[in-house]
């Protein structure tokens, strides 16, 4: 028998999803095996596709609003962030620097829920059942934090364009400080139970590594990036809102292995409690919302606002005609980039590493989708 | 900052391709180019050897001009591109003609690929010389139903929802009138 019919009869197809566990939502990915090896894995998306650009295109923008919290819904804040801001600009309105504060300091800790979340889901897709019970333990006291300012616990709509809906009050500004505090001595648990481990370690080291050049052509974004050791952050690059006045960093990996997202990912939750911190210390008096009126009018012509949200660079283009309603909505995501370089990186890899591989890209399926 | 603006503009025009640089502030991007169809790939391949990245491709459905030019589809295909290591931005936008055909430059940057296979969906527009054109977001059976185009009633020309110089701001005398709450 030759070596290329031996090779055909050890080829199978088999589908990962759309109700895989580790596929983290109802994404389905077509592998093509050769015994244990994956020679092609294809994903199929639109499972869960609700046509997010048409209704933004068919009512007021202010109706968008809630759409925009539901296309990540692990970390929505900065969706809602990037879309407040674009009609901001588009219609010229100001923000009061209270507000801006406020905003900040809200998204960064929807950022730390959302790494911390992440954490646990990634450890529980390579077999460590325990540190998701840590993570959720940790993360529901800011959800906590953000229900008793925003009212929701997942699904936000806090942001108004020209402010928030309300004013943070000092119960809040003292719970925010009291799990800042509280987070800095989990760090240790963190480091002794997952990233010291050997088993992670040899799950996650040179497994996947994305060079600069293929991150680039697949116009990957966020702590997927960072892992290859480039510094882009929307946040440093292309500043938006208060974050020139704060003091963090950017972490980068080394070599874009799935250690080098986790370690970035790990970093960042620290950078953002420096941001928060320095935003309660210094938070300005006045109001939070500006005179805004009822019926916003988007003049002609078009207008785009890039954020940096947990998973990279969300991009919001609009179009406007004139009237109160997008002529066009873009919504350029993150993971969506992300995930397309899959067929690419995942060639000839074992099916266990594509696992570790997928946790460590931090999807989010209804984000990819919209 | 400036100087390297400048530099990029005078580079693109240069090689024939119609740039011109935009408010940042009112618009958040920093050049504006029209390519005419047979330059999309060249200009691509322009922005990959620079150093940009890909951040979307998608489509826009204006009405078609009617006046002198009849290949017009009424349908564009916008690109953005930006820099990792600086704060730069291009939009890029080309006509799609009447075969609603227009290249693909998913072999210069491969996360097009997707770009190009839901701008098909939504839009209809067929990314020639792309590898697998099929339906990303809707499904096959839907891959005649383009959700994004519009009824001939909504539709706008590319004038009406284009930047005009010096046009008064429309949202600036209703203003004052009353806080959204």
């Amino acid at each position: 028998m030759l070596e290329s019919e031996y090779q055909e009869q050890n080829r199978f197809f088999l589908n990962m999803g759309p109700q895989h566990p580790s596929t983290h939502g109802v994404l389905l990915i077509v592998l093509e095996m050769e015994g244990e090896y994956v020679l092609d894995p294809q994903p199929v998306l639109g499972f869960i596709h609700r046509m997010h650009e048409k209704m933004g295109e068919s009512r007021p923008c202010q109706s968008f609003m809630p759409n925009t919290a539901r296309m990540d819904y692990v970390c929505a804040l900065p969706y809602n962030h990037g879309y407040v801001s674009l009609i901001e600009r588009k219609a010229g309105i100001e923000v009061p620097k209270r507000a801006e504060y406020i905003r900040v300091i809200t998204s960064e800790l929807n950022r730390v829920a959302s790494h911390l979340l992440w954490l646990g889901a990634y450890l529980l897709d390579l077999g460590a059942f325990t540190p998701i019970l840590y993570g959720f333990d940790d993360r529901e006291h800011i959800l906590d934090i953000l229900e008793s300012i925003t009212g929701s616990r997942l699904t936000y709509c806090y942001y108004r364009f020209g402010g928030v809906y309300q004013d943070i009050d000092d119960k809040f500004i003292e719970a925010t400080r009291a799990f800042i505090k509280r987070l800095r001595k989990r760090y240790v648990i963190y480091e002794k139970l997952v990233t010291k481990n050997i088993i992670f370690i040899k799950r996650a080291e040179n497994i996947g590594i994305v060079s600069p050049d293929m991150a680039l052509r697949y116009g990957m974004t966020g702590p997927n990036l960072r892992g290859s050791g480039i510094a882009y952050d929307v946040r440093k690059n292309e500043p938006y809102s208060v974050y020139p006045e704060f003091d963090f960093e950017i972490p980068v990996g080394e070599q874009g292995d799935c250690l080098d997202r986790y370690m970035v990912r790990v970093k960042e939750i620290e950078q953002s409690l420096r941001i928060i911190e320095q935003a309660l210390d210094r938070l300005p008096d006045g109001p939070v919302r500006s005179k805004v009126p009822k019926n916003i009018k988007l003049t002609p012509g078009d207008c785009n606002f890039a954020v940096e949200a947990a998973r990279g660079e969300l991009s919001y283009y609009l179009v406007g005609d004139g009237t109160s309603t997008p002529y066009r909505l873009k919504v350029r995501v993150p993971s969506y980039s992300n995930l397309s370089c899959l067929p690419e990186l995942g060639r000839g890899i074992l099916l266990p590493d594509l696992v570790s591989i997928l946790g460590s890209f931090d999807l989010v399926i209804p984000e990819i989708d919209r | 900052m400036a100087k390297e603006t400048k530099d990029y503009k005078e580079g693109f025009l240069h090689q024939g391709f119609d740039a011109a640089e935009t408010n940042y502030d009112q618009r958040g991007y920093h050049l504006e180019v029209v390519l005419d169809v047979n330059q999309v790939r060249k200009f691509a391949q322009t922005a990959y050897e620079l150093g940009f990245y890909l951040v979307f491709v998608t489509g826009f459905h204006v009405r078609p001009d009617e006046g002198h030019d009849k290949k017009n589809s009424g349908l564009e295909v916008v690109y953005q591109f930006a820099r990792y290591d600086r704060q730069y931005r291009i939009k890029a936008r080309a006509s799609v003609p009447n075969t609603l055909e227009i290249p693909s430059i998913s072999d210069i940057y491969q996360g097009a690929n997707w770009h190009e296979r839901e701008t098909r969906d939504l839009y209809g527009v067929v990314f020639d010389g792309h590898p697998n054109m099929k339906p990303l977001l809707l499904s096959e059976e839907d891959s005649d139903f383009h959700p994004l185009l519009k009824e001939e009633t909504n539709l706008k020309s590319l004038d009406e929802v284009s930047w005009r110089s010096g046009a008064p701001e429309a949202a600036k005398g209703e203003a004052e009138a009353e806080t959204g709450r």
